[in-house]
């Protein structure tokens, strides 16, 4: 019943910037094996993470502009522990010589009221779907090894059918802006792993 | 983490805010209580953008609460509520062409914290554009978290030092769908300081002689 410390630094705009740097690539579904273990082989000594979420996209659409868009997931194995809210912004546009995509990110946790309380705000939801697989590590890079499942009935995560006959991988490393040297070390983890899989800069925008 | 009851005390005849906050503390401080550090509430607003002319701008509030430090607290009033970490308010700023930041209606309550057995005894002087606008006084009886079980033992308590300011069961805990015996969350305590700190900004209002 002690007073909690009263003297956290207030939140300010700009004062947390933190990048998200990215790199994707896939595998087909015969390649999995392989791959994962060549990631168990090259990445931190830890049992990997299997993981089942729920992904919720949501989109505000303003008066002028791109809509506003956040992503909510949420954990499947793990129903009680708190949602995961998602803000990415533009990809920064750089030098073109910069190994992976760069982009503002935003993470917040959330309680479960979460879905609600967005709808409540204006956003509403565009589309779904179900991502299960597996997180490494290795430092402070991820890699996410992930089957993405489209979500036939809305909000019926039991039925579901998956999109590809691949997994999709992606490498990313969350780090506050202005550490270049971050693209470089994902770019020699990334060698290691070549002809297996290739991972590279995608741009959203291409795909739009 | 227990029940928790908002009310406001209404500042005393011929006496300032600041007076009437030192014979509070003075109250409690008779019956034993043990002064245990500070505390802060804040609440800002956010004006919806882009709504279609006619429509009333919804209002979001965005509430902190030192017992929680980590953590942020949206409402909307009468509607749904969300807690969430530190980062929303990170996450508030990116959305400012969306929902604008109303910087003047910024109400906070600060005050100091009192330990009295199982009770936590919060007087705060509420504040708005640095300006003192009255009083809260929050009780928190840490051992139950049923409102209906203690609210005999709390109403009991607080008349020993509120006397007739002492306020009836929160609207919060008697409009739940389960009546007086659900569990209380830390919304019920954010949504009790927002009716307070509603109430206060609009006795402001009527107070200023047509200057806002």
């Amino acid at each position: 019943m002690e007073a909690p410390p009263v003297t956290v630094m207030p939140v300010t705009g700009g004062a947390i910037n933190m990048m998200e740097y990215l790199l994707q690539g896939s595998v087909l579904d015969q390649a999995l094996e392989s791959l994962l273990h060549r990631l168990r082989g090259l990445c931190d000594n830890m049992e990997p993470e299997s993981f089942a979420d729920h992904e919720l996209v949501f989109l505000l659409k303003g008066q002028q502009g791109n809509p506003f868009m956040l992503r909510a997931r949420r954990s499947l194995l793990h129903p009680t522990a708190p949602w995961h809210l998602r803000y990415l912004g533009q990809p920064e546009v750089g030098d073109k010589s910069r190994h992976a995509l760069v982009r503002n990110c935003v993470d917040v946790a959330a309680s479960h009221s979460l879905p609600e309380f967005l709808n409540e705000m204006g956003f509403r939801m565009d589309h779904e779907f179900v991502a299960k697989g597996q997180v490494f590590r290795k430092g402070a890079m991820k890699v996410v090894v992930s089957k993405l499942l489209r979500v036939l009935a809305s909000g019926n995560t039991e039925n579901t059918e998956p999109l590809s006959l691949s997994y999709l991988v992606e490498l990313s490393v969350l780090a506050p802006a202005g550490q270049d040297t971050v693209s470089e070390d994902m770019r020699s983890f990334a060698e290691q792993l070549k002809p297996l899989l290739h991972l590279e800069k995608i741009d959203p925008k291409r795909l739009m | 983490m227990g029940v928790t009851c908002v009310c406001q005390v209404p500042v005393a005849e011929g006496k300032s805010v600041q007076q009437t906050v030192d014979m509070l503390h003075k109250k409690l401080e008779q019956l034993g209580a043990v002064k245990q550090g500070n505390f802060w509430v804040d609440c800002e607003t956010y004006h919806a953008t882009g709504n279609a002319t006619g429509q009333p701008s919804k209002l979001l509030y965005v509430m902190h609460n030192s017992e929680t430090p980590l953590s942020s607290m949206a409402l909307f009033e009468g509607g749904p509520g969300l807690t969430a970490d530190a980062n929303f308010d990170v996450l508030m700023v990116k959305l400012k062409s969306h929902f604008q930041n109303a910087k003047g209606h910024k109400v906070e309550s600060r005050g100091t914290r009192y330990r009295y057995c199982d009770f936590l005894v919060k007087i705060g002087t509420i504040a708005m554009s640095s300006s003192a606008r009255g009083i809260s006084v929050e009780v928190e009886y840490c051992a139950c978290v049923i409102p209906g079980d203690c609210w005999n033992l709390m109403k009991e308590f607080m008349q020993s030092f509120l006397g007739s300011s002492t306020p009836e069961l929160p609207t919060v805990f008697t409009s739940k769908a389960e009546g007086l015996y659900a569990p209380v969350d830390c919304m019920d305590t954010m949504s009790q300081y927002l009716e307070l700190f509603g109430k206060v900004r609009k006795q402001q209002v009527m107070q200023g002689t047509g200057v806002r």
